[in-house]
C-alpha cells in the first residue's frame, strides 16, 4: 500500500492510482484521514490524471482540508440557504474569514469569533479548554484587531451522576468541568483578556460528550483590518510564535468523527497551549499592524500550515512554494507530512512585502517570538513544497482548498413533537420554588465566574455580576467600553438547550429571543451576532434534521429582526455510542450602546419602587426548567421577529423616556426566578401580586414564555410607564412593590412567601453544594 | 519640577498585562508615560531609538499580569531579571527618592526584590522579608476588595487621598500577605510604627473582616504597604481598574488619586 521514497528523511508513497474500493478505504483508515469512500475516489481521479501516485503528505493534506471541520461539507448548504446574507449597512466582512468584522463607530471596527473546542476538552479538559481561548485569540487577533474580550458558554452532564454511571473512557463532569474552567482561568488570566461572559449547564445528554465553546470580540481600527489572505506573487511566508512540533496532530479529522472509549488514546491529537508565549504574539503582531507591515495575517488552527497557506493563497487567487526545513521544531525527525499538518499552538502566518520582511523580523525578535521565512506567494495557482530541496508536494490549490460539499439527507422533527401539556400544579410553591432556584442550571455562578479575571484591560464597564458588593447576582449582558469615547459593547450568550432538544425549531427560536433579550435588558441596541452551531453525527438523518430545523428558525428571526450573522462555527459529531448531545446552537450576541452611562443593571435599587412585567404570559412549559424537575410536557415557548422587534424596539424607548431603575430578562424559571435574582442581587425583597394575570399560578410564575422582562419604575412614574406599553398595543402589567426581607407571591386568594434569605442560600449554594466553594 | 517634564514607565515583560491600562491613567492625567520592556534597558538587539535607561524615568511602575507565567512563584522571574540586570540602577532610583509603584504582580515583584516592606532605607533593594501567598480560597478570585486608607502621610501615593475608604477590584491567586514565621507582630509595629501601612480590607461597614472582604486571608487585613521612605508603594487591588468610576456614573473614580498623588509629589521635588 506504501512504498518508501528514496530521499534522506521519511516520505512514503501512497500507492491508490491502482487501489480497488476496500483497499481506498484501508488507505483512509490506515493513514488516519477520516476520508469517506467517495472522497477517496476523487483523489483517485484527480492523480490518475496527474499519471503518479500521491505522497503522504499530499494526501494528508487534502484530509485536513477535506474534514467537515474544515470545510463543512455538511452543513455549508443550509447554512447558505437559511443564514448567511442578512445585510447590514455597518457590516465590513460576516462568514468569509476566522472573524466577523462590523463598524463599531467611524473609525472602529469590531471583531466577533465563536468556536466550539469540543472533543479536545472531552479527552484532556485543561488543555483543550485553554486551547480553545488560544484559538480564538488568534482568530481575533489576525483580523489586526486587539481582543478586548472572551466568552464560554460550557455544558456538561449532571453534576449529580453517580460514579457507576460513567461509561467507559468517559470522565465525571465535575471533572471535567474544573479541568475546563481551570483551563480558561490559566489560559484567559494569563494573556490579560476578561471573560466577561458565559454559560454553564447540565444535562444528561452531555455526558460522555462535553460542549466547550469560547468566543472572542476585539477591536481595530477600520484602515487597519487585515484579511486572512496574501497580497501579492512574490510576498514572503513568515511564520512566528511557538515552534512546531507533533502535538495537535489529526486534530481536525479527530473532531470529525464521533468519540467513542479508545478516543482517549488520541491525546496526540489535543494541542498544548502556552499563554505566556501568546501574550507578546498578541503585542507583536498588532505592533506590525499598527506599522502597516503586513499584507495578509492568519492563525494557524485545525490543519496547521496545509490549510493555512493554501487558503491564503487561494483566496488572494495566487499559489504559494514552501520549504518545510525552515520550520522551526520542537522535535527533531518529524516527517514531513507531520510538520504540515500539526496543530501546535501559538502559531501565526503573515504574508510581507519583501522590503519590510527586515523590520518585521526585528519585532518579532523584539518580543522574543521566534519567527522565520518559510517560502513565497507564486503567480500560479499551484501550491509546491520542498523539503530539503526535494519538492514532495504539487497540487492545485483549488482542487485541495475548495473541499467537498454535501446535501445530506435529514428529517425535520418539526411535525413530529409531541407537546401535548401534562403540567399541574406544584404541591408546595414554597418547595418548587426553592427547588428552581437551587437547581444547577439556574444556580448562582459566581464560583465560575470570579475564577476569571472579567476586569483585567480596566475596560468593563458592566460586570456578568451585578449587585451588592461581593453578593451580586447575574446580569443579563455585560458591557465593554473599547475604545475612549463612551460608547460601548455590550456582550451576552444565549442557548437553552432543554427547550432544543424538546423542539429544535422553536428551541433556535426562543434562543435568539433570549440574545434580543438579554441585550436589550442592558439598554443596548442588538446589533449583530456570531453563532457556534453543537450537533450529533451529521450522517444519521434525525441529527441533520436537528440541524436544518434550528438553522431555519435561526434564520428566520435573525432576517425579521434584520440582526445579520458575522461569524460561526459548526461542530457535528459530538455524539458516542451511548448518544448524542441535546442540539445546541450557541449564540453570542452583540449589542451597542450609545453612553454606557445608561446602561441598566439586574439588581433593584430601591425600596418601595413599582415592579411591571412587560410581555405576555402563555401556558408554555416544554424544555422547562418545572417540566424537568417535575417531570411534566408541554409546549415549547413560541415567539415571532415582528413581536420580539416590537417589545424589544419599544422596552428600548422606555429606558430613553422613563427613569427605568433595573431591568432582567425572563428566561429559565420564568418570573419566580427572574424576581428572585433582582431580589437577591439587591439584598431587598417584593411584594408581588399576580391578579392582574390569567392563567393559573404556577404558570404566572414558572412558564417561560418568550419575550418578557421585569422592569423597576418609581411608583410616581408607574402610570405612565404602564400607559406607554398599553398605547402600542403591548402587554406590561404592575405586578407588585420592591421591598422587605420576603419574597412574597398573592394570587387572588392564594399567597405565600419565601423569606428572601432563605431563597438567596438556595441559589447561592445550588452549584457549589457539587462544585465546593 | 513641570508637569511636561515629567516621565513615567510602566514595564513590562511577557506575561505583564497590565500596562496599556496604567499607562492610560497617567496619560489621562496629561503626564507622559510609556510602557517599556524590561529589554530596552539592556539588551543589545534593541536599535537605539528604543534603548532606555531607568535615569529616562521619574516614577517607574511594576504593573499586574503573570509576569513570565508566575509558574515558579508570583514575580520570582521577572524579579531575578531585574536583579540580574537592574539592581543597581533600581536601587539608586529608589535612594534617589523617586517613586516606584506595583501593582498586583508588581506587588509580588516589589516583595521577590526585598524592596517591600523595605525597613532598611540604605538597603532599599535587598533581602526578601515578606511574602504574598496563595490566597486561603486556593484559587484565583476577580472581586471588588474595599481599602481603609490607614497612611498617616508617609507614602506618596496617598497624600492627597481624602476618602477614608475606596473600593479597588483584586483579581489575583496570590496575594496573602505573610511574613517570617514567629515575627509577624514585631513586623506590624515596625510597619505602625514607621507609617507603612497604606491599605487594610474592610466590609462593606468599614470593619475589618474576614473572607470574602479580605479576599486573600492577608495577616492584619494588609492590602498595600510602602517603604520606610514612603516612595515604593505595594498593593494586590488595582487602582487603574477604578480610574473611572466602577458604575462609571461619573468621570472619577476611586483608583485616580493613587496617580494623581504622586504626580503632585513629583511636582513638588
Amino acid at each position: 500500500m506504501f512504498s518508501k521514497v528514496n530521499v534522506p528523511f521519511e516520505l512514503y508513497e501512497i500507492k491508490i492510482l491502482d487501489a480497488d474500493d476496500g483497499r481506498l478505504l484501508k488507505i483512509s483508515q490506515e493513514l488516519g484521514l477520516a476520508l469517506s469512500l467517495d472522497e477517496m475516489r476523487r483523489i483517485q481521479d484527480y492523480f490518475h490524471k496527474k499519471g503518479r501516485n500521491p505522497y503522504d503528505i499530499e494526501i494528508q493534506s487534502i484530509a485536513q482540508a477535506w474534514s467537515e471541520h474544515c470545510c463543512y461539507k455538511s452543513s455549508k448548504y443550509y447554512l447558505k440557504k437559511y443564514l448567511f446574507g442578512i445585510s447590514a449597512d455597518y457590516v465590513i466582512s460576516a462568514i468569509e474569514e476566522d472573524a466577523g468584522v462590523a463598524e463599531f463607530d467611524e473609525e472602529y471596527a469590531y471583531v466577533v469569533a465563536l468556536e466550539s473546542h469540543n472533543h479536545p476538552s472531552a479527552i484532556e479538559p485543561y488543555g483543550g479548554a485553554a486551547t480553545g481561548i488560544g484559538g480564538i485569540l488568534r482568530d481575533v487577533l489576525c483580523m489586526g484587531a486587539q481582543p478586548i474580550a472572551l466568552v464560554d458558554p460550557l455544558f456538561f452532564g449532571n453534576p449529580d451522576t453517580s460514579e457507576d454511571e460513567i461509561p467507559a473512557g468517559t470522565k465525571h463532569p465535575l471533572y471535567l468541568l474544573s479541568g475546563v474552567v481551570s483551563g480558561i482561568r490559566d489560559y484567559g488570566n494569563r494573556v490579560g483578556i476578561p471573560t466577561v461572559s458565559g454559560l454553564l449547564f447540565f444535562d444528561e445528554s452531555y455526558l460522555t460528550n462535553c460542549i466547550v465553546n469560547v468566543g472572542c470580540v476585539g477591536i481595530a481600527r477600520k484602515n487597519r483590518i487585515i484579511h486572512s489572505r496574501a497580497g501579492n506573487a512574490g510576498d514572503i511566508f513568515i511564520l512566528a510564535g511557538g515552534l512546531t512540533g507533533r502535538d495537535g496532530i489529526h486534530g481536525v479529522t479527530f473532531a470529525s468523527a464521533e468519540l467513542d472509549e479508545k478516543s482517549e488514546e488520541l491525546r496526540s491529537a489535543v494541542q498544548l497551549g502556552n499563554p505566556i508565549i501568546k501574550e507578546p504574539i498578541i503585542h507583536a503582531c498588532l505592533e506590525i499592524v499598527e506599522k502597516e507591515l503586513l499584507t495578509g495575517m492568519k492563525d494557524l488552527g485545525g490543519g496547521g500550515l496545509s490549510c493555512v497557506v493554501g487558503e491564503m493563497a487561494l483566496s488572494a487567487g495566487f499559489g504559494a512554494e514552501v520549504h518545510l526545513e525552515k520550520v522551526l521544531l520542537k522535535e527533531e525527525n518529524m516527517a514531513p507530512w507531520e510538520i504540515w499538518v500539526s496543530e501546535s499552538q501559538e502559531r501565526m502566518m503573515v504574508t510581507v512585502e519583501p522590503k519590510h520582511v527586515d523590520e518585521v523580523l526585528y519585532i518579532f525578535q523584539k518580543w522574543d517570538v521566534p519567527a522565520t521565512i518559510i517560502g513565497s506567494v507564486t503567480a500560479e495557482k499551484t501550491l509546491r513544497v520542498f523539503h530539503h530541496g526535494y519538492k514532495i508536494y504539487e497540487m492545485d490549490i483549488e482542487f485541495v482548498t475548495s473541499g467537498v460539499e454535501y446535501c445530506r439527507q435529514y428529517a425535520s422533527l418539526k411535525e413530529t413533537v409531541d407537546e401535548t401539556d401534562s403540567t399541574a400544579p406544584p404541591e408546595s410553591y414554597e418547595e418548587a420554588l426553592l427547588e428552581i432556584l437551587k437547581h444547577p442550571n439556574v444556580a448562582s455562578k459566581e464560583w465560575v465566574i470570579r475564577q476569571y479575571d472579567h476586569e483585567v484591560r480596566a475596560s468593563t464597564f458592566l460586570r456578568p455580576l451585578q449587585g451588592r458588593l461581593n453578593l451580586e447576582g447575574h446580569g443579563d449582558a455585560s458591557i465593554i467600553k473599547p475604545t475612549i469615547s463612551s460608547k460601548g459593547l455590550a456582550i451576552t450568550v444565549a442557548v437553552n438547550p432543554w427547550l432544543i432538544k424538546k423542539n429544535p425549531y422553536w428551541g433556535t427560536a426562543s434562543a435568539f429571543d433570549e440574545l434580543v433579550r438579554n441585550l436589550t435588558a442592558v439598554n443596548s441596541t442588538p446589533h449583530s451576532f456570531a453563532d457556534c452551531l453543537n450537533f450529533g453525527n451529521p450522517e444519521k438523518e434525525k441529527r441533520m434534521g436537528e440541524f436544518v430545523d434550528c438553522v431555519e428558525a435561526l434564520g428566520w428571526m435573525a432576517r425579521g429582526m434584520k440582526i445579520p450573522c458575522l461569524s460561526g462555527n459548526v461542530s457535528f459529531y459530538n455524539e458516542t455510542p451511548y448518544g448524542s448531545i441535546a442540539p445546541t446552537p450557541t449564540l453570542l450576541g452583540i449589542g451597542i450602546i450609545e453612553d454606557i452611562k445608561n446602561a441598566i443593571t439586574s439588581d433593584f435599587k430601591k425600596r418601595r419602587n413599582a415592579i411591571v412585567l412587560v410581555g405576555e404570559t402563555r401556558k408554555e412549559f416544554g424544555g422547562s426548567v418545572y417540566s424537568r424537575i417535575f417531570r411534566m410536557n408541554g409546549k415549547v415557548p413560541r415567539t415571532s421577529p415582528e413581536k420580539l422587534k416590537n417589545y424589544s424596539n419599544t422596552l428600548l424607548e422606555s429606558f430613553r423616556e422613563f427613569d427605568v431603575k433595573s431591568c432582567h430578562d425572563l428566561s429559565e424559571g420564568g418570573l419566580a426566578v427572574a424576581l428572585a435574582e433582582m431580589c437577591i442581587a439587591s439584598g431587598m425583597g417584593a411584594r408581588i401580586n399576580l391578579s392582574e394575570m390569567k392563567d393559573e399560578t404556577y404558570t404566572k410564575l414558572f412558564s417561560e414564555s418568550n419575550t418578557r422582562w421585569l422592569t423597576e419604575v418609581s411608583e410616581r412614574e408607574l402610570e405612565d410607564y404602564i400607559s406607554f406599553f398599553k398605547s402600542r398595543n403591548l402587554t406590561a402589567s404592575s405586578i407588585g412593590n420592591t421591598g422587605g426581607d420576603v419574597l412574597e407571591f398573592t394570587d387572588g386568594k392564594f399567597s405565600f412567601e419565601i423569606p428572601l434569605e432563605e431563597a438567596e442560600k438556595a441559589w447561592r449554594t445550588g452549584l457549589t453544594r457539587f462544585t465546593g466553594w | 519640577m513641570q508637569k511636561e517634564d515629567l516621565k513615567i514607565a510602566v514595564i513590562r515583560i511577557e506575561g505583564t498585562n497590565c500596562e496599556e491600562e496604567t499607562v492610560m491613567a497617567f496619560r489621562n492625567l496629561g503626564v507622559f508615560s510609556e510602557a517599556v520592556h524590561l529589554k530596552q534597558f539592556y539588551s543589545d538587539m534593541i536599535r537605539d531609538s528604543e534603548q532606555r535607561s531607568l535615569t529616562d524615568y521619574n516614577c517607574i511602575v511594576f504593573p499586574g499580569g503573570f509576569s513570565a507565567g508566575d509558574y515558579v512563584r508570583a514575580g520570582a522571574v521577572f524579579s531575578a531579571r531585574i536583579k540580574s540586570v537592574l539592581r543597581d540602577d533600581l536601587r539608586d532610583f529608589i535612594n534617589s527618592g523617586y517613586p516606584v509603584l506595583g501593582i498586583c504582580n508588581g506587588f509580588q515583584i516589589l516583595a521577590e526584590l526585598g524592596a517591600l516592606p523595605g525597613f532598611d532605607e540604605d538597603k532599599p533593594v535587598g533581602k526578601q522579608e515578606m511574602a504574598l501567598g496563595i490566597n486561603d480560597s486556593n484559587r484565583f478570585e476577580c472581586r471588588p476588595s474595599l481599602l481603609k486608607h490607614e497612611n498617616r502621610g508617609k507614602c506618596v501615593f496617598t497624600k492627597a487621598l481624602e476618602k477614608e475608604i475606596v473600593m479597588f477590584p483584586v483579581a489575583h491567586a496570590e496575594g496573602k500577605v505573610i511574613f517570617p514565621a514567629g515575627k509577624e507582630e514585631d513586623y506590624i509595629d515596625r510597619l505602625r510604627k514607621n507609617d507603612q501601612i497604606v491599605f487594610r480590607y474592610v466590609d462593606a461597614g468599614g470593619n475589618y473582616a474576614g473572607y470574602p472582604w479580605n479576599p486573600n486571608g492577608s495577616i492584619y487585613n494588609i492590602a498595600g504597604l510602602c517603604n520606610v521612605r514612603g516612595n515604593v508603594l505595594g498593593l494586590m487591588p488595582h487602582p487603574e481598574r477604578v480610574f473611572f468610576d466602577y458604575y462609571r456614573k461619573n468621570e472619577i473614580g476611586d483608583g485616580r488619586t493613587i496617580f494623581e498623588s504622586v504626580i503632585e509629589y513629583l511636582l513638588s521635588l
